[in-house]
Order: C-alpha cells, then sequence, then structure tokens
C-alpha cells in the first residue's frame, strides 16, 4: 500500500518514555531511541534485558504500557501490527515459528498478501499472479529459491532464518526490525546470512539486536545498550566499546561466562 | 485430476447394483460422506475438531422440512429453487457464528464448545415447536420433481449424491489452494504469526466454519430428501459421534477420507445385524474405531496410501527381504 510521507525529514522511527509491564515487572521502562532513515542501529544487552520486549512494542506485538512510538512522523502507538506494517514496519522473530504446513512459495506468498491485502480471496490462486512473482522475488533475495516448493517444516535451521528474511522483505519494507538473525547459526551458515544483511538496500533502516558483540559493532554505525530494561548507553561502536558502565554490565559479564 | 478416474466405475455402480445396495450403501455413503468432508475440512486445515457438524447439517435438513412440502402441517412451501439456496445459506451462516463463538477455543476447548452448541441446538428442536415441531420434527419429507419423477428415484438420488460428493471435494481442494485457504492453513500452524503478518485471525476461522457449514448444508439436504424425515434425533448425540466416527476410520488428515469412512460405517450398520446382535452395532463400530485408532492413526486412507506407496517403490521391498534374511 502506496504511504504519503509528508515528513520526509521526519526520524524513520522516533520512540519517547517507552515503558511495557507485565503485572508488577516492567520489562523495559522510559526508553528513548531515535533512528533516522536509513540508519543501521545494533541493540545490546545481555539476556533479560528487554531487547525483544522493545521490538514486541515497536511492532504491536504487545502494547506500550507508557509512551509514544512515532514512524515517519506518524504516531503508531495506538494502531494494531497491520496498520503499521502498511507504514513500512517489519520485524523477524528470533524464535521462527513458521508455517510448518504451508510451502516457502505460500508463505512467501501470505507475507505479500498480508502487505498488500486480498489473503481473503476464495478462488484458487494462479500461478501468474502478482503476488506469486513478488514472493518469488522475494525467495531470490533471501536464497530459499531452490527450496521454494518444499514445506518449511523440511528446512534447515539456516534456511529458516533467511525464510524470516524473506518474509521481512515483503512489498519494500523501510523499518526492518531484526531479532537475532544469526542466533542458532553454524559458522558455515553465519557468513551467508551476513552477506543477506548487508545487501540489504541502502535507503532501508535496520534495527538489529545481536548478540555477537563482533558482527553487531561492524555491521552497525551506532549502537544501543539496554539494561535490565532501561536504555544504558547510546553512541558509535567506538563509544561504546570505550564505555566503562557497558563494559561492566555486559561485555565484562559476557567474558564472566 | 487423477482423482477424477475414481468417478468411472463410481458412475456404473447402478448398472450392477440393486436398488437397496444403490440407496442404502452407496448413496446412504455418500451423504454421510459429505457430512463428514465437513469435518475432515475442519480438522485437516483449520486443525480444530467440532462437534457441531450435525448442527449445521440439521439446519439445512429442518429448512428444507420447513419450506417444502411435509405432512406435518407445519411451516410454508416455498419452490425447491428457494428453499435448497435457503437451506446452504442458513447451513453456512450457522457455520460461521459456530466459528464465531468458538474462534478462541483449541483442542479439547473447541470439542467442548461445539458439543455444547450440538447438544444445545437438538434440546432446542425438541422444545420448540413452531419451527421444530418439537421432537417428533418433520414427517413427509418430499424431495422435489424434475419433470415428473422425484430426486427420491434410487438412481436419481445417486447421481444427485455422487455428484454433490465430487462437486465438495473440488471445492475443497481448491479452495484450499486460495488465498484465503492458504490462511486458514497457516493460523492452523501458527496463528500469531499471522497476526504479525497483519492478517485478522477471526476471519479465517469464522470463513473456515461457514465453508464447513456449506458443506455439512450440502450433505444435511440430501439427508433429509434420503431419510424423507428430520428430526430432533437427526441432530442429537447419536450423528454427531456418526459423523466423528466415520471422519477418524477415514482419516482426518486427507478430505477424501471421510468417503473411505463412510463406506466402512454404512457397510457395518448395515450388515451388522448379520454378522452380531443387532444391539451389538456399538460395540462393534468401537472395536473398529479402537483398531483403527491404535493400528492406523491417520485412517484407512493414509493406510491405503501407505501400501500404495509401498507397492510403487519396489525397491522397499527387497530391502525389507533383506533386512529379515
Amino acid at each position: 500500500m502506496p504511504v504519503n510521507h509528508s515528513h520526509t525529514n521526519a526520524n524513520a522511527l522516533e520512540v519517547r518514555g517507552v515503558g511495557k509491564r507485565f503485572g508488577g515487572f516492567w520489562a523495559v521502562q522510559g526508553i528513548d531511541l531515535t533512528v533516522r532513515p536509513g540508519e543501521r542501529r545494533a541493540i545490546l544487552g545481555p539476556n533479560g534485558a528487554g531487547k525483544t520486549s522493545l521490538f514486541n512494542v515497536l511492532t504491536g506485538d504487545t502494547s506500550a504500557t507508557t509512551g509514544s512510538i512515532t514512524l515517519f512522523g506518524d504516531s503508531v502507538t495506538r494502531k494494531p501490527i497491520n496498520k503499521r506494517i502498511q507504514r513500512g514496519l517489519r520485524r523477524t522473530y528470533q524464535h521462527a515459528h513458521l508455517f510448518n504446513g504451508l510451502t516457502v512459495r505460500d508463505t512467501l506468498f501470505l507475507a505479500v498478501a498480508g502487505v498488500r491485502g486480498g489473503w481473503l480471496q476464495v478462488l484458487p490462486l494462479r500461478a501468474s499472479d502478482e503476488r506469486m512473482t513478488e514472493a518469488e522475488r522475494l525467495a531470490e533475495i533471501a536464497g530459499v529459491t531452490d527450496v521454494l516448493d518444499r514445506e518449511t517444516s523440511e528446512l534447515s535451521h539456516g534456511q529458516r532464518r533467511q525464510l524470516e528474511i524473506g518474509i521481512a522483505l515483503a512489498e519494500n519494507p523501510k523499518v526492518l526490525l531484526l531479532d537475532e538473525p544469526a542466533a542458532g547459526l553454524s559458522p558455515a551458515e553465519r557468513p551467508k546470512l551476513s552477506a543477506l544483511l548487508m545487501s540489504l538496500p541502502k535507503d532501508v533502516t535496520v534495527v538489529l539486536i545481536e548478540h555477537d558483540m563482533d558482527i553487531a559493532l561492524q555491521t552497525s554505525e551506532s549502537v544501543s545498550v539496554l539494561y535490565n530494561g532501561r536504555m544504558l548507553a547510546e553512541g558509535s561502536p567506538d563509544e561504546i566499546m570505550r564505555n566503562e558502565e557497558v563494559h561492566r554490565v555486559y561485555i565484562g559479564g559476557a567474558h564472566g561466562h | 485430476m487423477k482423482q477424477a478416474l475414481i468417478l468411472i466405475p463410481l458412475l456404473a455402480l447402478p448398472l450392477v447394483l440393486n436398488d437397496f445396495w444403490l440407496t442404502q450403501v452407496a448413496t446412504r455413503s455418500l451423504i454421510l460422506g459429505v457430512m463428514a468432508l465437513s469435518l475432515s475440512f475442519l480438522a485437516t486445515y483449520l486443525g480444530v475438531v467440532s462437534f457441531a457438524q450435525a448442527t449445521m447439517a440439521g439446519i439445512a435438513g429442518y429448512t428444507i422440512a420447513y419450506f417444502g412440502p411435509n405432512t406435518v402441517g407445519v411451516g410454508t412451501p416455498l419452490p425447491f429453487w428457494v428453499t435448497i439456496p435457503m437451506a446452504l445459506i442458513f447451513a453456512t451462516l450457522s457455520g460461521a457464528l459456530v466459528g464465531l463463538i468458538a474462534r478462541r477455543s483449541r483442542g479439547i476447548y473447541a470439542i467442548m464448545i461445539t458439543l455444547a452448541i450440538g447438544v444445545a441446538f437438538f434440546y432446542f428442536t425438541r422444545q420448540n415447536y413452531t419451527l421444530f415441531n418439537g421432537w417428533t420434527g418433520f414427517s413427509g419429507v418430499r424431495a422435489p420433481e424434475v419433470a415428473g419423477v422425484s430426486l427420491r428415484n434410487p438412481l436419481l438420488l445417486y447421481l444427485l449424491s455422487l455428484s454433490t460428493a465430487g462437486i465438495a471435494l473440488a471445492l475443497v481442494s481448491g479452495f484450499v489452494r486460495s488465498p484465503l485457504g492458504l490462511t486458514i492453513q497457516a493460523v492452523r500452524d501458527a496463528p500469531g504469526r499471522v497476526l504479525a503478518l497483519g492478517i485478522s485471525v477471526t476471519t479465517p476461522i469464522v470463513a473456515a466454519f461457514a465453508f464447513s457449514g456449506l458443506l455439512a448444508g450440502a450433505g444435511g439436504i440430501l439427508n433429509v430428501w434420503y431419510q424423507e424425515r428430520i428430526s430432533s434425533f437427526s441432530v442429537g448425540l447419536g450423528p454427531i459421534i456418526d459423523i466423528l466416527i466415520i471422519s477418524v476410520i477415514g482419516g482426518l488428515r486427507h478430505p477424501g477420507g471421510a468417503f473411505v469412512g463412510a463406506v466402512v460405517f454404512v457397510l457395518l450398520d448395515t450388515f451388522a445385524v448379520d454378522l452380531i446382535d443387532r444391539e451389538r452395532f456399538n460395540t462393534l463400530i468401537g472395536v473398529v474405531l479402537l483398531l483403527i485408532v491404535i493400528v492406523a492413526p491417520g485412517g484407512l486412507q493414509q493406510l491405503a496410501q501407505d501400501w500404495a506407496a509401498r507397492l510403487r517403490s519396489p525397491q522397499a521391498k527387497p530391502k525389507q527381504a533383506s533386512e529379515h534374511s
């Protein structure tokens, strides 16, 4: 769906004072985050820091308890998932829940139909359907063309991660939230995924949760560090590397394992 | 298209069967098969077992009885080209309503909620006289006549049931390849992920139930013409369980299984009296069901497919033989 960006100078993503409470527990609290269009931002933080909770609030998987979220100048704080998707926001999931009974082709088709609409059609799908052509294009970008007609339950872990990214790329996203895209990949599979991430169009804004410090610092221009649900530090990879507090809670902690 | 080849022997069946076999076995199997198909569809593609399919079939049957010729003097007769679409629409709407009520339920909870709907409808038909004529229901329901010949004629009813079954199967296989059909299967596999794609979950669930209502309704119309009557017993626990048994015997993983299950069920039901005491039919069908669940959890359809696959691949045999030697 075409989106009219009246605020061309607006930030891709602007988060002000966002918090998410589960019962008496604040998963994230008082988060401020500004991401410029086309920026590559990494979000770091130890387990339980609230990274995925923050993503869930940004995409609308769960609603924010406090704060506001703006996408290219439009407030989406109270908007449902599908409205945010139509504004160009996409995400991948850390734990890929894919449609095990569907083929890669049909999964990508649904990803396209989710954005473009028309999933209510009851007539059998034709091979010439434009959305199917788009699905095949996504498969090519994600590198899953050779398994296009396999059921997703038969895919390897690496192929599932690639498919995740293919789904998120449906219909030219503007802001891409990637939740640990390389998690659980074998050393052989990692370069393929890194190459895929590097090949993303430059105008796409990418926010990346990554456990692997090296990948995160290599692929990103700026880094935000979450700790105990709060924003601990923000800056360039160099600044973050030099930040003593970050070293203490995260980098130091990682070495302590 | 290979499946369509099975139509040829089925079309020739009336040439070799007498009226008893044609009506009591073949036609009845097809009618029960269409009703069970409505359940197999839901179980296979939405992953929900519904006990309300007899209710949806019953709503279509009652519509035909109420708005058609009957001998109890209840209802308003309308021409059959009005009542048939009306019955299908009511059955579809009832399916949608059941789906709307059960949309958040899965597994045992979906079973309980649909069972509650089915049983509630059963008691409602017993107590309501203006629409359902109480527990006696409607008798003397006549199938429409085309060119002076009643559709209840054994040959015509068989051909009508056969084409309905064929159309129902074709509809199912087409529907599951449609965008909505794919969405329904996606909801079965990961409803949360469907939401994350920006697609509603409620609509596909309600649509799947509505479609199953349409199928059940088609079976219900044929059934009321076949039985020539309908009453609360047609929507009670008996038929509810029969439909479930047929689907499980045939296999819930493939829509065609419903008809395999129906043939086995009808043969047992018809000839149990010759094998064992009439009263022991439930024991017999229970034992068969138990055997299926233990030996072939995928149902007879799956069992036949496995055997066919084994026969087709000759390598499998020597391999097995060498394993044994």
